[in-house]
Order: C-alpha cells, then structure tokens, then sequence
C-alpha cells in the first residue's frame, strides 16, 4: 500500500495542473450535487416537519355561509367517514382579494380569520413568526413579508371584494395549508377590532373553515373531492375553496423544484465532465508511461497494483474536494435558502445534514473509482516488452491522416488536422464538454427569451390566458356590464373565461373554465392538441389527468356540478400549471347542461396605454354591488413573474459562468497533455524553421474541429430538444407540451462565442510553446 | 579567394548551472566556406553541439557575433530565427526526430512545404532525395517507428536537404546507429558534399571525421586547431594518417 500511496504521490507531484483542474471540476459538482440533495430531501422534508408541528389538516375546505345546517351538515359527513381522524370547523370570513406583493398586485381568495381564534386552533394551528407592536391590525403569510415584502409596523391596503382596506400589518404569520396564494388560499389574521369592522362592512361574505385530518394522508385528493362534491350537491349555492396535502405540499415547492431539478442537472454534467476528464488523463498517463509501467510490471508489479496507484491519486484527489466541495454548499446555502423560503413561505433552518453529505461524497468517489477503472484495465493488458518499447507494436494499422503530399489544405491546417485526427481521446472529451455545455447555452437563452427579456411565453406556459383586466360581475348585471363594456372606446375585447368547479364522475373535482367562444382567447396554446370544444358537449381536458386516467381524444366523460351531471366528448387537451393538471374546458352552454351561472369573470384587453386599475375602479363604481371583484392581472402577472425572472437571472449567470469555467478547465487539461506529448514535436518544428505563433495556432486549431462540430451539433440537437426536455421538468406541475421560442440568434452568438473563446483560450495557454526550444534537442555532448 | 559561407566574431556562450557561470564557448573566431564539409571535433563537453547550434541558428550566442553570409544572425528574434532556418540551413540530429505522427514522407514534406510554393515541384524533389539515399516507395509511407534506424536517418537527411539549404548540420549523425548503418549514413552525407551540398558535422567518431574535408578541434570551448585534409576519396591511407596524427597532436 505504502508503495502505491508512493506512486500516487510522485504522479501528483508531476501533475499539479492537472490535479488542481480536476480537482475544481469534482469540488463545483459536489458543491451543486449536495445543494441538491439538501433541497431535494430535507427542504422538501421540512413542509412535513412544518405539517406535523403545526398539527395541520389534510384537506381545508372553507364553504361561504353562516347556516348552522350547514354546520351539522359538515360535521355528519366527516363523522361518518373511517378516513377522518381529526377535524374542525370554525367561522371565518372568504372572498377573493387583492394586495401589492413583489412590484405587482397579487390577487387570491383571502379566508380571514380572527387573530385570537386562529392561535387557539389545536388543528391547523396558525404561528406567529415576526409580530411588532401594533395591537390593531393584520396579520399576513409569512411570504409577503420577505425580502421588499410588507413590513412590521407598516400600512398595507388588500381589496376585499370591491371595497379597499388599509391596516396596519401587526406581524407575520405562518399557516401551512394557507400560507400563500399557491395554496389556492392566502390565510389573513384580523384582530379583533378590526375583524368586527370587516364583518359590519359585509365586504366579506361569512363563511366556515372545515378542517380535516385524515389517518391516511394520500386519501386527501379523493376525500377533498368526495367532500365538496357532497357539499355542493346540498348547497349548489354556496361557493366552496378546498385544497389538500398533496395539492399544497406541491404548489408550495415549485420553485424549490425547479431550482434542485437545474442543480441536479448541473451537478451531473460537470461531473460527467470531470469523469471524462479523469479517464481521458489515465489514458494519456498510461500511454505517456508505457516504458515505466513495463519497467515496474518487469521487476514484480502486479497490474492490480498499477492501478490501485492510479485509484489512490484520483480517489484521494475526489475523497479531499468531494467533502471540501459538499463543505462549501453550506456557505452557499443561506442565500439559496433565502430566495427560496420568498417562494415557499415557511421557514427553514439551515443545520448539518449527514446523509446528502454522506451521499455526495460516496457518489463523487464512487463515480470517480469507476472511471478510473474503466480507464485503467487497459494496464492488465500491457506485456512488459511492448511496454519497454515505448507501446510500439511490431505491426501498425494507423492510417496516415491528411498526406501532405496530396492534401489541398493549407500546410498549418493540414498539421493542425494531423494532431485532431490522431487524438480519439481529446476529441471525445471535448465533445462531450461542448455537446453538454451546448445544452446549457441553448437552456440559458431559452430561458433569456422566454422569461427575462419578454415574459409572455412564460407567463403564457404557467399561466395559461392572461388579459389586461379581469371583471367578476353577478348574472343579473352580465348584460350591463357588457352594454357598457361595449360602449367603452378603451376595450379592445371583451370574452368570458370564468372559472368553477366540477367534478369527473369516476374521477376528481377539476377546475373548468368556460368561454363562449375559445377563439376570442389570447393564448390559443392552452389546448395544445386537438381543439377548443366548440359545441356544447365538448371537453377539452388537462393532459396531465388525461394521461392519468387513460382518456384520449373522442372519448367521452361524464361530470357533474351543482347537482346536474352531463356527458362530453373530449375534442381536445389543455395544460394550465395553475391547476396543477387538474383542469378542463368547457363552452358556457355546456356548463349550462349542469348548472348555471351565478356570476361570471371576463377578460378585458385594453387600449395600449389605458390606466387598468383606474378602468377597473370606473366600472367598479358604475356597476356597484353588480360587480364582485376586479383584478388587475397585469399587475398580478408582473408581481408573480418577478421572483421568477430574478430567479431565472440568477440561474442563467450561473450556468453561463459555469460553462465558461468548465470549457477553461478542460482546454487547460487538454492543451496540457497536448503540450507534454508534443514537446518533442514542437521542437523538431521549431528547429525545421515552424515560428512559435505558428505551432500556437496550430494546437489551437487542433481542438477547432471537435470544438466546431461539437457544439453546432449541441446546439442544433439542443434547439429541438429543449422544449421536450422542459416539459418533462415542468410536468409535475402539468406541463406536457412546451413551445419556448429558441432565440436562435442568441443561440448562434452564443455558440460562436463559445467556440471563439476555446479557440482563444487554446491559444493562451499553448503560449507555453515560447518555452520550448530547439536547443532542448541538443543531446549531452 | 574562397567564399565565406559563416563567420563568428568573439562568439561565446555561458550557462548558468546551479548558481555558477559555464562558459562553454569562449571568443570563438571562425570562417566556415562554402562547399565544404566541416567536422567539428573535440571531446565530451568541448562545446561541439553548443557551437553547431549557434551557428544554425538554433540557439543564440551570449556574446559575440554571426554572420551568415553578409547577414548577422546572432540579432535576430526568435521568429526571424526560425524563418532564417527553413530557408538557409538544413539539420540531421544524432536522434534523428522524425515525427511519429507523420509518415516518412509527411516528415520531408511538411519540412518542404515551409518554403516551397509549387508542391508539385517539392514532391518530386522528395522522391529524388528518397531514391538517392535509397529509401524504396513503401517506406516513403510507413511511419517513423516502421523503418530502421539507418532508413531513419537518410529520411532525417532528406528532410534537411529538402528546402537546398545553403548549409547542411549534422550533429552526431551516426551516433545512434550500428556501424553498417552508420557507413551508409555517412556514405549519402559524402556523397551529397561531392554534388556541392556544404556541411558542417558535429563527431567525436575519427571513422565519421574523415569524410570532412576541413577538421576544427575544439577543447574547452575554444578551437585548439584545424586540418585541411582535401576532398574524400575512399581508401585515402595518406589522410587517414594525417587525421590521425593532427587527433594526436590536440591530444584525442
């Protein structure tokens, strides 16, 4: 063993470069792979942890009335199901708000709460997390108090309803099940002055908030929909707001999703470079050694131990920046655990996790030993005697690449050419280099593009139909609003797309959403196969729930909704993130064959240049209490989008930076090797009468070729792979088809950029060609 | 009057050596003609090799002066070295340096095509040098590592030769072959002296010196004496004799 470490120890001593490039490479990767693991497993873990403090319910459900039927009602059901462990049922206050958050306006149904009935609740309890000293106010989640958020002690104004209130926020607060608007419900605390004020005002209709704990967790989903499709069979009308475990526990959590799927990703790519780097320098190292390694097989070595050598200086250079790297994630933990809990809306203490770390350093190891081995059993292989001739075998099959003597190519890159095509090893690595980090480039304007230079492609995937304004008006002022809206030179187009629930018989509760005509809409890719349903017994339905239950175009499903049931064909299939895959389309006539309508949502688009919220307030005011809620969702998209947008600046530095890192590592390594097996070369060139500049270009123009293919190749498989790829990412939240514009001037740019900048960095670092002379071939006289 | 091929002027050359000043050249001050084959002789360490690069070019001298013909070499940059090379002077190592990863005629060619404008032309004169020195059509395509070490060296010669340089250096052409090899090696070297090709050969081998026509002996980095044996002929007894007897007198 002694006599390994021995041998590892003078490879190392030779190749310190090469060492501490490698070294780098295995340090960035577990860095990202431990950043990873610590978000893909004890962050996701720490809504369970949060959960079971806070004794929170499986499923919430919160039904608009006050009846005390109603009540008993509730109750009876829950009693009578084995499914229920636990449950409550309190009186509350529901309506659909809206407040500033992120720069924009966000807009979500508000179940508000008194303060002091809220934290004595055992089940769903409610935590205060930051509280001033302001005894009359509110009290609002946690998430809209980061960052620019609203601060302690500061007045915050929520439209409730159409009404507008200014309180001032007490302190912040955390409710699991209610925590943010991607809970499909914010959880406000009111003092109690101010929750009386509220009450009088009748802004906000009162309602009940029925909390449920089940002893099966994964039954929410069914539970949720069996309760509120019992609940409305009784009260059609009452308007009901439900989520539950499964729901919350992933809308909570996209961003930490996203974020850990891209390490992920990041991490594995770099690794599988650093891999390839490493095989790439055993081979190299083998072949360099040939006469040494025959040399020490001859005097007794096994080949075991010659590669035992080899996995005692990799596996020792990996076990060291492995941990060091796994180390360094905890320094880069609090900021990415900052942007996160913005996202998430619940704590999160940052403490030493053994297993990711554990995990990190055995995969980074592991991988690395694995590498080196494949890489190394060629050594099994080596007779001494060939080996002590330098490899030289009696019989060659080489081809020789380009003759001069017939080729058309200028003489530098003919030579040039010669070193490509006789150099498998390095053309290999560079391809794989560049065909990952082509990937990456195409990922960064993708999402340049598509997210930070012009938001609507995004906002369009996750979002589904945006318009400028959004008017929830009663039935019986529809045809006011419509006249009026009609009438107003500042509305461009004017189309119902109105939310409400229904429920798949044999399936779940699913939102649908209704036009009139699907043709008016602004984002015609919701329905990204088959079509919009035109006729009244058309559907078109999530792909994601489709693809759970097996349905396909022309098949037909039955649903029901207060109380009517109705049978459709499906003519088509949506994705809308917002749903979480849970959602359909349906014509307002074919609503209409299971329920009516009690109030409906239009979209509005507006002249450009038209003050939305004062649009919004005018008609506000002349339609009075015909008019239920306004939404700017300009506003809403532009506050929503902005943690995403900063979030995805942030994500492309990164990548950009790191691909621009990882390309200098491997070029140095490269030109590195290159240099130390074409010393003799270069100096037989530079005696032969070849100039230093001309041996630079031509090394650097030796890695031109895999370099140019590589990444025209990358590119252009990335350009069509990309969408593909990002649906599958986003397919947890129901995503299933992308159609990101490539922005392929970006991509072209980007790409000549990268090749650009391997060619330059090839040529700094064979600067080191200066030093070689032709003196060196002077023999010791 | 004969014709200055390559003058030195006080040339001298110092390395430093752990701390302490070599002076391997000493205020050299020398004529080489043109048309000749000049030996350079001394034993290890006289500074042979040292003198041979810096006179090619190869390398530049730490004080003094070179001209080749009316230009002064020892100011020129490295790259003005380089270009100066390829045009003007032509190498044979005691290593030989063929490039492995070229075949043999790559190896001349890619020499050639330095200077050469029409690789028609340069292609041909290749074949005519690899038949002179007598390496057949087959090997022409093998490379370095397939051929023998005397094949190697006439390939070495034929890639010194293949740009007509003005001077030819060969420093220890036959040192790392057998003896056969080594006389065929010399044989090509003498014959392209005696079709006007000037050269200038590094040896501490008296079979090898004998070829040369003008002998410089060189001890402790400066030249100690000359002998001018005129041309070759094989089996000339008389200059055998007088080399021998010249050796004798510097103390071989």
């Amino acid at each position: 063993m002694r006599k390994n470490f021995l041998i590892a120890c003078s490879n190392l001593r030779r190749a310190k470069g090469q060492t501490v490039t490698i070294a780098a490479l295995i340090l960035l990767s577990s860095c990202m792979l431990n950043l990873w693991l610590m978000l893909a497993t004890d962050y996701k873990q720490n809504f369970d942890r949060y959960h079971e403090k806070l004794n929170a319910e499986h499923v919430t459900l919160v039904l608009t009335g006050e009846d005390e039927k109603m009540r008993e009602f509730v109750a009876g059901i829950l009693e009578a199901d084995s499914r229920t462990e636990q449950y409550s049922i309190e009186d509350a206050m529901a309506m659909v708000g809206s407040f500033t958050y992120g720069g924009g306006e966000i807009n979500s149904e508000l179940v508000i709460l008194e303060k002091q009935a809220a934290l004595s609740r055992t089940l769903g309890m409610v935590e205060i997390v930051e509280e001033g000293e302001d005894t009359s106010g509110i009290y609002i989640p946690m998430l809209y108090g980061m960052g620019d958020g609203h601060k302690t002690g500061e007045m915050m104004e929520i439209t409730i309803g159409s009404e507008a209130f200014a309180y001032k926020v007490c302190g912040l607060s955390n409710s699991i099940m209610a925590g943010s608007h991607n809970c499909s419900m914010a959880l406000l605390l009111l003092t109690e002055d101010k929750y009386r004020e509220l009450e009088e005002s009748g802004a906000a209709p009162g309602a009940i908030l029925v909390s449920v704990r089940l002893w099966d967790r994964n039954e929410g989903e069914d539970f949720e929909a069996m309760l509120k499709n019992a609940v409305s069979a009784q009260y059609p009308q009452a308007r009901t707001l439900s989520n539950s475990y499964h729901d919350v526990s992933t809308s909570r959590y996209i961003s930490q999703m996203i974020c850990s799927g891209i390490l992920s990703a990041a991490a594995f790519l770099v690794l599988m470079i650093a891999l390839v780097v490493i095989a790439s320098n055993v081979a190299d190292y083998i072949q360099e050694n040939m006469k040494k390694l025959g040399a020490l097989k001859a005097v007794g070595y096994t080949s075991g131990q010659l590669i035992l050598a080899l996995q005692v200086q990799f596996v020792g250079i990996a076990a060291i920046t492995s941990a060091a790297g796994a180390a360094l994630s905890y320094g880069l933990f609090p900021s990415i655990n900052e942007m996160m809990i913005s996202q998430t809306g619940i704590p999160y203490l940052m403490r030493f996790l053994p297993l990711p770390f554990l995990v990190t350093v055995c995969l980074e190891n592991g991988a690395v030993a694995l590498a080196v081995w494949l890489s190394s059993r060629r050594i099994g292989k080596i007779e001494p005697i060939v080996a002590l001739r330098q490899g030289m075998q009696t019989h060659s099959f080489r081809r020789n690449h380009v003759p001069l003597a017939v080729t058309r190519i200028p003489l530098q890159i003919a030579l040039a050419l010669k070193t490509t095509l006789g150099a498998l090893k390095q053309n290999v690595t560079i391809c794989i280099t560049m065909l990952v980090l082509s990937l990456v480039v195409v990922f960064a304007g993708v999402m340049v593009e598509n997210i930070i230079v012009d938001t609507q492609p995004f906002i369009d995937l996750i979002v589904g139909e945006t318009a400028d304004a959004c008017i929830n008006v009663n039935t019986e002022r529809e045809a006011d609003f419509l006249q009026l809206a009609g009438e107003d030179d500042r509305v461009q187009k004017v189309y119902l797309y109105n939310s409400a629930e229904v429920r798949h018989v044999g399936g779940i509760a699913l939102i649908a959403t209704m036009s009139e005509d699907f043709s008016q809409i602004n984002n015609p890719d919701v329905c990204f196969a088959g079509r919009f349903p035109i006729y009244d017994n058309e559907i078109a339905v999530a792909a994601k729930y489709a693809r759970e239950k097996g349905l396909k175009i022309g098949d037909e499903i039955t649903l029901t909704a207060g109380g009517g049931e109705a049978v459709f064909i499906i003519s088509g299939f949506t994705q809308i993130s917002n749903n979480l895959g849970k959602d359909c389309l349906l014509t307002r006539s074919g609503y209409e064959r299971m329920d009516s309508l009690m109030h409906e949502s239009y979209y509005i688009n507006l002249a450009e240049g038209v003050d939305i919220d004062a649009f919004n307030d005018e008609t506000g005011s002349r339609l009075g209490d015909g008019v239920n809620a306004v939404i700017n969702i300009r506003a809403v998209i532009e506050g929503t989008s902005r943690v995403y947008i900063s979030m995805m600046k942030y994500i492309v530095a990164v990548v950009l930076i790191l691909s621009v890192v990882v390309v200098a590592f491997v070029l140095f390594l490269l030109v590195r090797t290159t240099l130390g097996n074409k010393k003799l070369d270069y100096g037989i060139l530079k005696a032969l009468g070849f100039t230093t500049g001309q041996l630079i270009l031509q090394t650097a123009a030796s890695f031109m070729p895999a370099v140019i293919l590589s990444t025209a190749a990358g590119l252009t498989v990335s350009a069509f792979v990309i969408n593909p790829l990002t649906a599958l990412f986003l397919s947890g939240i129901g995503i299933v088809k992308c159609t990101f514009a490539v922005p392929v001037g970006f991509v072209a740019a980007a790409g000549c950029g990268l090749v650009l900048f391997a060619f330059a960095v090839s040529c700094l670092l064979s600067l080191k060609i200066r030093k070689i002379a032709p003196r060196n071939l002077l023999v010791g006289e | 009057m004969r014709e200055i091929l390559l003058k030195t002027e006080s040339l001298s050359k110092s390395f430093s050596s752990g701390g302490v000043m070599q002076h391997v050249l000493k205020n050299i001050d020398l004529e080489l003609y043109k048309g000749d084959f000049t030996v350079i002789m001394g034993a290890s360490g006289a500074g042979k090799s040292t003198l041979l690069y810096a006179l090619s070019g190869m390398d530049t001298p730490s004080l003094g002066k070179i001209c080749f013909g009316d230009r002064i070499i020892s100011d020129l940059k490295q790259d003005e070295l380089a270009v100066f090379r390829r045009r003007s002077c032509g190498f044979v190592f005691q290593q030989i340096y063929l490039i492995e990863g070229m075949s043999v005629m790559d190896n001349v060619l890619a020499a050639g095509l330095l200077t050469a404008r029409d690789k028609k032309a340069l292609t041909h004169r290749a074949e005519e040098l690899f038949e002179k020195v007598g390496i057949s059509e087959e090997a022409r395509k093998k490379f370095p590592s397939q051929i023998s070490g005397g094949e190697a060296q006439r390939v070495g010669i034929v890639r010194a030769l293949i740009n007509s340089p003005q001077v030819l250096f060969a420093d220890e052409p036959t040192g790392a072959l057998n003896s056969r090899t080594g006389l065929e090696v010399l044989d090509t070297l003498t014959e392209f002296h005696q079709s006007g090709q000037s050269i200038v050969m590094v040896t501490h081998d008296m079979r090898s010196a004998r070829r040369g026509n003008r002998i410089l002996y060189l001890k402790d980095g400066a030249v100690m004496g000359e002998c001018n044996l005129g041309a070759y002929q094989h089996g000339d007894q008389e200059r055998h004799e007088k080399l021998s007897g010249f050796l004798a007198e510097m103390g071989w």
